[in-house]
């Protein structure tokens, strides 16, 4: 195994060194660094040439010059790499680590949303296969996969940024919106639930009537100029989490699971108030992390009260619920935000942005009003790279799991008279995250690279940003330093994938001599 | 004591309905005072006088920050900024000239500003300084220069005689330049907060006060004027690296932001936004109307930028120039105006004559050297190059005011440009229909190549010009390709990537590309024409005359329109080179922002910043 280990890194400085060779040759006879100033009429642009020439070490051929580059990089064994400095004279390292965390930022929501939809969509979907589900779901997949970022960006920033901010101005929903919405829910859960026809036909006049009377009470209401929950939808939605999560962790029969996560939505409903008197007290940002542990630490004890056995499945199940009741009352304190967030001078009515990741104007602070502002900046782009990414994880999980679905130790599970819950949740699912798991690496290595495309239009300055400016400005250094580190956690990514792979399933052993 | 009672029931009254009207009325009644600016590459430093940092954004932030005895306006015309100081010629013989501050003009710190501050150009510009204090030759190719700067090699160092002499009252500095030069109004040395410099040189990293900063003054003209090796030095570290930064927060040392411009960066964000506020002190320039804040966004995108502007989060975004993006912005009428203008650019196709000076490779195509074989093919190949179809498919769709230009000394909207196109014998080019045009030039070709007919490629010309990602040189090459074809030229019209690299390669017969014209010298455009400096190896004893008579002598305008005159005729002649049209700029405008006037030359958009306002 470490053998193994060990050539595998061999390999990986091997490919590196060779790729940034031909990489950096290719970059340096891509463009004239000097060609701006060819074309300039300044009378002493013969001076500048020779300045840049100077700096740039113009006068060493590519080649020898990338070894020129090599010598600071070696640095790194006899501890002080240099990566060299950008043109505009900023260390190489600085501007990476500028830019890295705007990036994850930007993909790490979006990817861990997609996976999350992603492969709950696709369990649905291969659950009810070939159902009307299954034929939307692969149909919007399909969609989604072959749609381009940058005309979906445009999109997006057209109807829930530019239109959406008109629509604030004066929030009632037009009638034609009204029914268009409701007859797409209709379809969409009458889709879902299948059934008899006249099942279907009740679900869609069911969900499509619920949704008009819903919508048409928050157009009336001009809910979303000034929106929240209030106890009322914290206490409605708490008991459907409650409900909801205990289903799929312990199953609803466990009446110690569910009673537990009940009274969990009970005490959110009961500390609502007081949250709301601690959320004001804002600058002190040490009583977020303190309200985390206390809801952890009650989450964790109120179990005990319901059972004295089976605790570990009962504990998971109420602190899940917690959870999520947490996020609730944050998204409450959010919603409660969003009035006075879009008529601070800085925002001007117009709250949800097209590009950058913070509002400069803003000023700081205000801990929700710069949290919302972050997240408000963040909705377009990861919805937009959620759209197109999801849809991988849709197709992948569902693959995966109708495979494990025919395997011979799923009969047997069920043969043994195990619950429908235990076989899909316990036996399937677990299989069916192998595979996944492994992609999963290899995307996160990627998505560090930055998305390039999403990040120019988004106006966010991260790795992709950062490459694209090198390439344009033809900055060597830059350009080199930032393949470095994206190459690096792709080949690495791709080693760790390799040994979860064997590490997570048995049956595979990666061992020395390639067997 | 009624009457009381009834002004107690009308005030209060009063006060409840206004009171009802302040809080009735929205919010955002007031003209907005805050201009959201786009800028597509992030600000990489405070100083754009060294030579890595003169980009556009930096010189914007700068143009800001610092104002001098001058600057361009939307005319291209060189504006004295006489709130500021003045200067005047005080001697012909030798050549002198003063120039004074005007007294009790500001430093944001409150120091007064005097004419030790605008000693520092001398630095950074002349190479000969540098030398004799120790601090390194600027044309060296290894080693850079203590005071890292672009400035080195110009127009000031190839003049300046000695040292410049600060005056008893120390509010003018008078220089000496050793013959009467032409342009000398572009020479005005650029004031720097030079005390700031000097205390961070000394280590310090906080506002002094006016003594300290006065103190710190004089201890900076003594280095200069005794050439104190070792201050200057550590002052040229400072001057190069230190003002390198792309953050700007509670934390920035506050010395690296005094200026005297309107407006003081109040914030950056690395590779983000950019965020100035009204310098309180300001008094060194034309009064600022009404802005209080100006953002500068980092927007790489043009379809983002656009979508921006359409979102209210920018106010003014230079748009792309191609005909798409043009009709985007439009598209947003009424919330969106767009307003056009010509940049100091201009496009041209220019012919290789010979190897260009210095080469040492033969150039042997069609169009090398002085024989009538060769002038004919280049007045042909000139002849079919479709520049009117160009102008109508290709420019006027991004700006419908565009005009042909048929002279390369002077814009069409100069007022000597009409004459000058008169008497050059550009009508040559111009005569008749496209169609008859390349008639002709098949005739020409048919003289030497019996056998030419339409199509029929009879002369193989390369043509260099720009990124394959430019489409719109891709159009332009398009469009030429078809009509050249039709005088019996076959034109390999491939994109080059890195073609600047190769403008001195004789590979290739032709090329286009574009001219940048930067300031508003005496010479113009002549110099392009000069032996040594034309990369198509062609050189015109006649053209190399005018050059040095243009730049040795003031001349009247109407003296250098008659010598425009003349080299646009030598080159016309010589069938060279013909100009095609300004680049021109479209930019999308908040239609509440008033006041914005693009200006061809650099800070294009932002040089008259204090006079923009917004209405309601």
């Amino acid at each position: 195994m470490i053998a193994y280990i060990s050539r595998r890194l061999g390999v990986l400085v091997v490919i590196l060194f060779g790729s940034s060779f031909i990489l950096y040759n290719l970059a340096a006879i891509s463009g004239d660094p000097l060609g701006e100033l060819r074309l300039s009429r300044e009378p002493n642009a013969q001076q500048q040439i020779v300045a840049l020439t100077r700096e740039l070490n113009l006068d060493v051929p590519p080649p020898l010059r990338y070894f020129l580059w090599l010598r600071g990089i070696l640095g790194v064994f006899v501890g002080n790499a240099d990566f060299g400095l950008t043109r505009t004279q900023q260390p190489v390292i600085n501007e990476i680590l500028v830019a890295l965390p705007i990036t994850l930022r930007l993909v790490t929501a979006a990817t861990i949303i997609a996976i999350i939809l992603g492969i709950s969509i696709g369990i649905v979907t291969a659950l009810r296969q070939y159902s009307r589900f299954d034929y939307a779901m692969t149909f919007v997949a399909f969609l989604l996969y072959s749609l381009p970022i940058f005309w979906v960006a445009v999109l997006l920033k057209e109807y829930l940024a530019i239109q959406f901010n008109t629509f604030l101005s004066e929030p009632r929903i037009s009638a034609q919106w009204l029914i268009g919405l409701s007859i797409a829910s209709g379809v969409f859960w009458s889709a879902i639930i299948s059934g008899t026809r006249k099942r279907v036909l009740l679900i869609f006049a069911g969900a499509a009537t619920a949704n008009f009377a819903f919508l048409s009470y928050l157009s009336i209401t001009e809910w979303f100029a000034n929106p929240s929950l209030g106890p009322i939808g914290i206490g409605v939605f708490s008991v459907g989490v409650a409900y909801g999560v205990t289903q799929l962790s312990t199953g609803i029969q466990n009446k110690a699971a569910l009673h537990s996560s009940l009274t969990m939505a009970a005490i959110a409903l009961v500390i609502y108030y007081p949250v709301q008197w601690l959320f004001e007290q804002d600058g002190e940002i040490i009583i977020y992390p303190l309200l985390v542990i206390t809801l952890f630490l009650v989450a964790g004890f109120v179990p005990l009260k319901f059972s004295r056995i089976d605790r570990g499945p009962i504990i998971r199940t109420s602190i899940i619920s917690a959870f999520i009741m947490g996020l609730l009352i944050v998204i409450d304190q959010l919603m409660q935000t969003w009035k006075p967030y879009m008529e601070s001078d800085a925002v001007y009515f117009r709250p949800i942005p097209t590009i950058g990741q913070v509002n400069a104007l803003l000023e700081p602070g205000n801990f929700w009003m710069s949290l919302l502002d972050a997240l408000v900046h963040m909705f377009l782009p990861t919805l937009a790279l959620l759209l197109i990414s999801f849809a991988g994880y849709v197709r992948f999980s569902r693959g995966t799991l109708l495979e494990v679905l025919n395997q011979d130790y799923i009969r047997t599970a069920r043969a043994k008279g195990l619950t429908e819950r235990t076989v899909i949740m316990r036996h399937a699912f677990r299989n069916t995250m192998i595979p996944i798991a492994t992609i999963m690496v290899v995307d996160f290595a990627s998505i560090i690279g930055g998305a390039i495309i999403t990040e120019r239009i988004f106006g966010w300055l991260g790795m992709g940003t950062l490459f694209n400016t090198a390439i344009n400005s033809m900055d060597l250094n830059l350009l080199m330093g930032v393949f470095l580190l994206t190459g690096f956690l792709a080949v690495s990514a791709n080693l760790i994938a390799d040994l979860l792979y064997s590490a997570l399933d048995p049956r595979i052993r990666a061992g020395a001599g390639g067997n | 004591m009624k009457l009381n009672r009834l002004a107690q029931v009308a005030i209060a009254t009063a006060a409840t309905a206004g009171l009802a009207v302040g809080l009735l009325s929205p919010a955002n009644a007031a003209p907005k005072t805050t201009v959201q600016i786009v800028q597509s590459n992030a600000l990489t430093g405070l100083n754009p006088s060294v030579s890595a940092m003169n980009l556009t954004f930096n010189t914007d932030v700068d143009y800001l920050e610092q104002v001098g005895f001058t600057y361009y306006n939307n005319k291209a015309t060189l504006v004295d900024n006489t709130a500021f100081g003045t200067y005047k010629i005080v001697s012909k013989k030798p050549f002198k000239v003063q120039y004074t501050v005007n007294k009790g003009r500001l430093w944001s710190d409150g120091t007064p500003i005097n004419g030790i501050d605008l000693l520092l150009t001398h630095i950074t510009a002349a190479g000969t300084y540098s030398q004799i204090a120790g601090l390194g030759d600027p044309a060296d190719s290894d080693v850079t220069p203590a005071f890292d700067s672009l400035g080195y090699g110009g127009l000031y160092e190839q003049h300046v005689v000695g040292l410049p002499i600060l005056s008893p009252d120390k509010m003018s500095v008078t220089v000496e330049y050793g013959t009467q030069v032409p342009d000398w109004r572009l020479l005005a040395p650029g004031v720097f907060p030079v005390h700031a410099l000097m205390m961070m040189a000394e280590g310090k990293n906080k506002l002094g006060t006016v003594a300290e900063n006065n103190a710190a003054r004089e201890r900076f003209y003594k280095a200069f004027d005794t050439y104190n090796t070792a201050s200057l030095k550590k002052m040229g570290a400072i001057w190069s690296k230190n003002y390198n930064i792309n953050v700007v927060n509670a934390s920035t040392n506050p010395l690296l932001l005094v200026g005297n411009g309107p407006f003081m960066i109040k914030s950056a964000v690395a590779n983000g936004a950019v965020t100035m506020v009204r310098n309180p002190k300001y008094n060194s320039g034309p009064k600022v109307k009404s802005l209080q804040r100006v953002v500068f966004k980092v927007i790489g995108d043009g379809t983002a930028a656009a979508q921006a502007l359409k979102n209210g989060e920018v106010d003014i975004y230079a748009g792309q120039p191609t005909a798409d993006a043009v009709a985007q912005l439009k598209a947003m009428a009424p919330a969106v105006k767009v307003i056009g203008g010509d940049q100091a650019v201009y496009e041209h196709l220019d012919l290789r004559v010979g190897p260009a000076y210095g080469t040492t490779e033969p150039y042997n195509g069609p169009f090398a050297g002085d024989s009538q074989k060769a002038k004919d093919l280049r007045t042909a190949f000139l002849l079919a190059y479709p520049r009117e179809e160009i102008m109508t498919k290709v420019i006027q769709p991004i700006n419908a005011t565009s005009q042909l230009m048929n002279s390369l000394m002077v814009f069409n909207s100069e007022p000597s440009y009409k004459n000058i196109i008169a008497k050059s014998g550009v009508s040559k080019f111009t005569a008749g229909t496209q169609a008859s045009r390349t008639a002709q030039a098949l005739a020409l070709v048919k003289k030497h190549f019996p056998s030419a007919a339409a199509g029929s490629g009879s002369v193989k010309i390369k043509l260099l010009y720009g990124q394959p990602s430019n489409a719109r040189r891709v159009a332009q090459a398009a469009l030429a390709k078809a009509e050249w074809a039709k005088a019996g030229f076959d034109v390999d019209v491939t994109p080059t990537s890195g073609w600047s690299a190769f403008l001195e390669d004789p590979k290739y017969d032709a090329a286009f590309f574009a001219w940048v014209k930067s300031a508003a010298f005496q010479s113009g455009n002549v110099g392009t024409y000069e032996t040594k400096a034309n990369y198509q190896g062609y050189s015109n004893p006649v053209i190399d005359k005018i050059y040095k008579e243009l730049g040795a002598t003031p001349f009247t305008a109407a003296q250098i329109a008659d010598r425009f005159t003349k080299v646009d005729a030598e080159l016309i002649k010589d069938a060279v080179t013909l100009p095609v049209f300004q680049h021109p700029s479209a930019n999308g405008v908040n239609a509440k922002l008033q006041g914005v006037a693009p200006s061809p030359f650099s800070p294009n958009l932002v040089w008259n910043l204090w006079d923009w306002s917004f209405t309601n």
